[in-house]
């Protein structure tokens, strides 16, 4: 095994020697050096500070980069949301290589793709264009930015395609994005931008917007002078409100299909952006099993620090015994119902307390008890989070308890889904 | 009428300290070791108030020209320099308050001692029969409540504590009765401890099911604030008639007062909690072991509809936390 083991080493290792040889050569003929990219476009890379203008102190830092002549700068809605959120108690600030550049304003923004446009009252000496044209998988690429306010750093990685099962076409780029660099462009080698960092999933695995996203942005943007700050919430929870179809049309319909858990059929992945998980709690010391389904989208949008919206959950929870009396499963049973009850995020700032709605149902498939559990969002009106809860009734030693949990939708959203949700629960005859 | 009988001194509840038996009159009242009846008060002269009968026959309390005056039994604005005595007429002298009373005044009737009439309470039979109905319950309970491989010893273990707090506390409560009473009750107040354990299970136990069948009735939360609070009621009357001498009445102020202070300890606890934001979703998710057939529903359409006024209260609720703009 260790001999094994020492070969496929040994291997990668030379393997790995041939490759950077390799690379080493193509760049030496068709390529500037990253020391080269970096030389040629730092200085339209720049640092936003969000400010707390009380104190004067940083609030979060991230970054962008120019994107015209005019001064428009694009970066990360989530690198500037604090302000988005609260206009009069934060400002921006930018800082480019050169030092100080003064405050800039926002443009425009687009919370679902999360990108926003700002803009500063100087025209500025150069900015970077976008790729319009196709980028071939494994294409070398730059991302510029400020890792933990550590100052401009350069990162090289790879272009590896939009993400196949995602709700909002990203760029899947193999390399280390850190916090601090969101909003900062990733460039080919003639510095231009492929897309926006945005997100990164540790060990390489990182994220960016498309370019073609930020263009369009940019574009609505061209006759924007200096918009209304009072407006910005309105306009987060209008985006959001128009997004909501696109994901949840069609969602628990008749053609999702359905998994058997025992003896009940029940919805799963009900789109190519969902992910669903199984497992089982199956232990000699207890006298019962859990087996349990979970369903969840992958991708969520980004509201506030406390706050996200378009994440769509559900799991079924199948417990069965063969050892204990009903008395004794029911008493487990009762508690997995009640199980899980506190939302991870929220404050009082942000969302109403949970109001819940419990009865007993008679849905197509058989009864069950339901629990309909909603908070309303304070500052964005019109959204909900909520909780779906059914557990089975009727069986003796077997129970479903399957919870459906949806956040920053509108009401009208949560009734529809809740039905289609409580109908696709079947007990198989 | 023949006027001879008692001047009684009473304390401020209105109980006798002391009497003196009145054979003639005139007598004098006062301080002083020569009156027929003596005052230990520093507020009374040593010649206070003489009583003598008058010329129709009635009895006359006079004031002797004292520092402090005659004043009426229930008050009064000023002191009197006469008055006149029935039989349990009340007068004050200094801070004492005196009572006379002829020898013909009529008696309350005799009270039957209740140590004679046989309890229910007070059979030890009846004790231990509760006693272990009590022990049978909790171990029940224990029971069905653990989900896990459980041994005997297990079982057993976890009710021996509330079983012994249950002596515990029948113990002090003798120990209250043996003090006010000097009698011994331990057996009735097992029973009445038992009975409200027992009561405590039996209302749970009916509120879950009712939950459970009709969810849209808060059972456990009515179960939890009135429930308790009529056992409590129930314990402390039980109690009080064997560890004191208070009257059925008295007794039922005690009791309601008690249990009123619970159900006002728990609305105020429950109101804070309510109108403290939290990110629980506050729900009772009970269900039973009953045939599907049994189980009262509604359609998923009748839900939804009701859901609306889900809405309508965190409608109201959004508005209420709305920032307001300084």
């Amino acid at each position: 095994m260790k001999r094994k083991l020492f070969f496929v080493l040994a291997f990668f290792w030379l393997n790995a020697f041939l490759w950077a040889q390799l690379g080493f050569a193509q760049a030496q003929l068709t390529s500037p050096t990253t020391a080269e990219i970096f030389k040629q476009f730092s200085e339209q890379v720049v640092k936003i500070e969000v400010v707390e203008s009380g104190s004067g102190a940083k609030a979060s830092v991230g970054s962008g980069f120019f994107a015209t002549e005019r001064g428009q700068i694009v970066t990360n809605y989530h690198v500037v949301s604090k302000l988005i959120h609260s206009p009069d108690r934060y400002r921006i600030d930018i800082v480019a290589a050169s030092g100080q550049m003064g405050q800039a304003a926002v443009l425009a923004f687009d919370v679902i793709y999360d990108l926003a446009v700002l803009r500063i009252d100087r025209s500025v000496k150069g900015f970077l264009k976008f790729e319009t044209t196709p980028v071939a998988q494994g294409t070398r690429l730059y991302s510029l930015g400020h890792p933990q306010d550590l100052g401009l750093t350069i990162v090289e990685g790879t272009y590896n395609g939009l993400l196949q099962h995602s709700l909002y076409p990203k760029v899947h780029f193999t390399g280390s994005l850190n916090p601090g660099m969101s909003g900062g462009p990733t460039v080919t080698h003639a510095g231009k931008v492929v897309g926006i960092n945005v997100a990164t999933e540790g060990e390489q695995i990182s994220f960016l917007v498309p370019a073609a996203r930020a263009l369009s942005l940019l574009e609505k943007t061209a006759n924007i002078e200096k918009p209304s700050t009072a407006n910005f919430l309105a306009e987060v929870g209008r985006q959001i409100q128009a997004n909501q179809a696109r994901y949840l049309d069609g969602m628990f319909s008749n053609t999702t299909p359905s998994v058997t858990l025992g003896p009940y059929s029940l919805p799963t992945k009900p789109a190519d952006f969902f992910r669903c998980w199984a497992d089982a709690l199956r232990r000699k010391e207890l006298p019962y099993v859990v087996i349990s389904h979970d369903c969840s989208t992958d991708d969520y949008i980004f509201v506030s620090s406390e706050q996200s919206s378009g994440i769509v959950r559900f799991y079924h929870q199948l417990l069965s015994t063969e050892e204990l009396n009903p008395a004794r499963f029911f008493t487990l049973y009762s508690s997995q119902v009640q199980a899980g009850n506190v939302a991870l995020f929220g404050n009082e700032e942000e969302v109403t307390p949970f109001r819940c709605l419990t009865r007993n149902l008679q849905t197509q498939g058989g009864k069950l008890k339901g629990v309909l559990c909603a908070r309303q969002y304070v500052k964005l009106p019109g959204l909900y989070d909520a909780v779906f809860r059914g557990a089975t009734l009727g069986a003796r030693n077997v129970g479903l308890v399957t919870t459906l949990s949806l956040s920053g939708v509108s009401f009208e959203n949560i009734q529809t889904l809740t039905r289609r949700y409580g109908e696709a629960i079947r007990w198989r005859r | 009428m023949a006027p001879l009988g008692y001047i009684e001194v009473l304390d401020n509840k209105g109980d006798v300290v002391e009497r003196t038996r009145i054979d003639s009159f005139p007598i004098r009242v006062g301080r002083a070791y020569s009156n027929d009846v003596v005052i230990n008060d520093p507020y009374v002269c040593p010649e206070h108030v003489t009583i003598e009968l008058d010329d129709q026959g009635s009895l006359i309390a006079r004031d002797l020209n004292s520092v402090n005056g005659l004043w009426l039994g229930s008050g009064g604005k000023k002191p009197v320099p006469k008055l006149e005595l029935r039989s349990g007429s009340q007068f004050r002298i200094g801070h004492t308050l005196l009572r006379y009373r002829s020898f013909d005044h009529p008696l309350a009737p005799t009270l039957r001692d209740r140590e004679n009439s046989a309890s229910l309470f007070g059979s030890p039979h009846i004790a231990a029969f509760a006693g272990v109905m009590v022990l049978s319950l909790l171990c029940l309970e224990s029971f069905l409540g653990s989900v896990e491989r459980v041994t005997t010893a297990g079982i057993i273990s976890e009710p021996l504590v509330t079983f012994a707090t249950l002596f515990l506390w029948a113990g002090l409560w003798t120990l209250a009765g043996r003090v006010i009473l000097s009698r011994f009750y331990f057996f009735e107040h097992v029973t009445i401890a038992s009975l409200a354990i027992v009561a405590f299970f039996a209302i749970n136990a009916v509120a879950e099911w009712v939950e459970f069948l009709f969810p849209f009735i808060p059972a456990l939360w009515v179960a939890g604030i009135f429930g308790a609070g009529v056992i409590l009621a129930g314990l402390v009357f039980g109690h009080l008639r064997f560890a004191s001498m208070m009257r059925r009445r008295s007794r039922i102020w005690a009791a309601s007062s008690v249990s009123a202070a619970l159900i006002g300890i728990s609305f105020i606890s429950d109101y804070a909690n309510r109108s403290k934001f939290s990110n629980v979703m506050e729900f009772t998710g009970i269900v039973k072991p009953l045939d599907a057939a049994w189980v009262p529903t509604i359609s998923v359409d009748r839900f939804i509809e009701t859901s609306q006024k889900l809405k309508s209260d965190l409608e109201r609720l959004a508005q209420k936390s709305k920032p307001t703009e300084p």
